[in-house]
């Protein structure tokens, strides 16, 4: 297994069943994705982008194919492995920020550390990602229907990597934010890749795809260029 | 340091107070109803029992042997026992006391006042044995003693006259003196409820009622409690020992039945209240179906960060369960206020009202109150850690 890439995606198809009948979302994909690359997977609607990220994310399995990540096939794990595996290897950014409502921005941050230590943050951790992003930590105590639209975004980054995660996967990053706030982000995740981070980014933006070294272009499923 | 889950539960609970406290009062109800009615039920279980242990060392005595009575306002037929049994009765309770009672069931006046209770024939030297004047002398020739119900309700003193039998404008009727009043008796064990009645001499008795040398009943008191099995088998062996001539019972027989029925009336009464709580559980179940609806989204977030089925299904149960305890802490202080008020208008007293067998049925009602919540919050807690995490995160 030395030789197995961080992320590898051998034949994987995903088929919805639908009333109107089958659809396949992903057709037979197949790359290889290493540690320390920033990715941008790019397509226009309909083509699968959305899919590809819950297969990454391990918030599905394929029907058919395999997908390793970090080694191990995804498919052979068990719901709670797969559940451990979201909460340790990857960290998640999402287009609509999805900060837990009822939680302060500080206690977002510190969530996913609470899943994994089953206790809460003594050690300030929570603090520093918050700081390392840029949120003040007097922000902290703020729910997040009282920041911005940017801060959430940066408290949500924060979330996604306290547990020092292999992978960040972003889904539209800057997609409800200003070009302002976007490019800022932008930096952010940039600054992450330099320290050595795999970053996957989905995006419809060529903008924001011209950050990321590799470019695996999406069309009806298929890999058209990668 | 607080579970987070625990904390996210209760910023819900405070989110949606309002809904979070009507579904509350319905296990307030509930358990105001359960701990309320058993209270209730216990404190007259311990009432009674109170009431009939004070003649536990008596052995009751009467006869199914049919005999017409002929005298003033008598019932048409009494079962009495004979000096033949009352012989052996005698001859087989031993050194204990032998008591022998006529009664029967009489009309009389006091003054104008027209009045029907019942009328015992006691000898006078019987009377110290089991009752208790709280006023006045006992009995000698035409005296009565009177029950602390009729003396209360016909203003009688030692001094006062009662006429007995049917007001007839033909028939002059017999004149009692009162001599003494007796203590209130309540329920009385041994059979011998005077607090609604008249006692009379028993040669004054059979003078005018008849069934001279037949008992209605004849109470043996036995000395010793422990012997009380021992004496009611002797009796048993010599007055039945050809056939069933008397029967025979005694006051724990009896406490037992009647304890064992109220205990059933208690239960049956709980059993409604507990209606009450089916209706709270119903009202939880939407509550909490309807939390679980209201953050899908949110549902969605936890699953796909890495939270485990195990600990979604826990904030939402943490959050039926704080619904109970909310429920069944106000419920159990509520039900000891209400509780000691229908017990002291429905029994007359709350002397009962603190025993550890009465007060448990707050601890007993509230625990009932959080399990019923708890198992309310059972179906949505699983369809909440249940959810398909993308749906989940699609929904608006």
């Amino acid at each position: 297994m030395s030789d197995m890439p961080l992320i590898r995606l051998t034949e994987v198809t995903k088929t919805y069943h639908l009333e109107s009948g089958d659809f396949t979302a992903l057709d037979h994909v197949s790359l290889d994705i290493a540690e320390n690359e920033f990715v941008a997977i790019m397509g226009p609607s309909g083509s699968g982008k959305s899919t590809m990220m819950n297969q990454l994310g391990i918030l599905d399995v394929p029907t058919s194919g395999e997908l390793y990540i970090a080694g191990e096939n995804v498919a052979k794990m068990s719901s709670l492995e797969r559940t451990h595996m979201r909460r340790d290897i990857i960290g998640y950014v999402f287009q609509k920020f999805y900060l837990i409502p009822l939680l302060s921005a500080y206690e977002n941050v510190e969530y996913p550390l609470i899943l994994k230590y089953k206790k809460r943050d003594t050690t300030g951790r929570a603090a520093d990602y918050l700081r390392a992003v840029g949120i003040d930590p007097d922000m902290g105590a703020h729910r997040p229907n009282q920041l911005s639209g940017g801060q959430q975004q940066r408290v949500a980054i924060a979330r996604a990597l306290v547990n020092d995660p292999k992978i960040l996967l972003c889904d539209e990053p800057t997609g409800n934010l200003d070009s302002k706030t976007g490019l800022q982000i932008m930096e952010i995740l940039c600054d992450l890749h330099r320290k050595g981070k795999t970053v996957i980014i989905v995006t419809h933006d060529p903008h924001i795809g011209e950050y990321a070294q590799r470019t695996i272009r999406l069309a009806d499923g298929r890999v058209v260029a990668s | 340091m607080r579970d987070i889950f625990f904390d996210l539960s209760v910023r819900s609970v405070r989110l949606n107070f309002l809904r979070s406290l009507l579904a509350s009062i319905g296990i307030v109800i509930g358990v105001v109803a359960i701990s309320s009615m058993g209270m209730l039920g216990t404190n007259m279980q311990l009432s009674v029992k109170d009431q009939l242990s004070a003649n536990v060392n008596t052995v009751m005595l009467t006869s199914d042997v049919v005999k017409m009575s002929t005298g003033l306002g008598a019932a048409p037929s009494s079962n009495t026992i004979d000096t033949s049994t009352l012989n052996d009765i005698k001859g087989s309770a031993g050194q204990n006391d032998v008591v022998t009672i006529h009664h029967t069931s009489t009309q009389f006046s006091v003054g104008d006042q027209n009045g029907r209770g019942s009328i015992y024939g006691l000898d006078p030297s019987d009377v110290p044995k089991f009752l208790t004047i709280a006023e006045g002398s006992n009995i000698r020739g035409s005296d009565a003693l009177v029950g602390a119900t009729i003396a209360s309700n016909f203003n009688l003193v030692p001094g006062s006259t009662i006429k007995i039998g049917q007001n007839c404008a033909t028939i002059s009727r017999p004149v009692v003196r009162v001599a003494g009043i007796l203590a209130a008796r309540g329920i009385a064990a041994d059979g011998v409820n005077v607090d609604n009645g008249i006692v009379v001499d028993d040669t004054w008795y059979t003078d005018h009622f008849g069934e001279l040398d037949q008992y209605d009943q004849v109470n043996v008191i036995v000395q010793d409690v422990d012997t009380i099995n021992q004496t009611e088998a002797a009796i048993n062996a010599k007055v039945n020992r050809n056939s069933d001539v008397v029967r025979i019972s005694d006051a724990s027989s009896r406490l037992s039945t009647i304890t064992s029925t109220l205990g059933t009336i208690t239960t049956f009464i709980m059993a409604i209240g507990g209606i009450s709580l089916v209706v709270a559980a119903v009202s939880i179940f939407n509550v909490m179906m309807m939390s679980v609806k209201e953050r899908v989204q949110e549902i969605g977030i936890l699953l796909s960060i890495g939270t485990e089925k195990g600990e979604v299904r826990r904030m939402f149960l943490y959050e039926a369960l704080i619904l109970g305890l909310i429920g069944a802490v106000v419920g159990g202080i509520m039900s000891f206020v209400i509780g000691y008020s229908v017990v002291n208008a429905m029994i007359g007293t709350t002397q009962y009202f603190f025993q550890p067998a009465s007060l448990i049925y707050i601890p007993y009602g509230m625990v009932i109150g959080v399990v019923v919540c708890v198992a309310s919050g059972m179906y949505p807690a699983w369809a909440a850690s249940n959810m398909d995490p993308i749906d989940a995160l699609r929904s608006e």
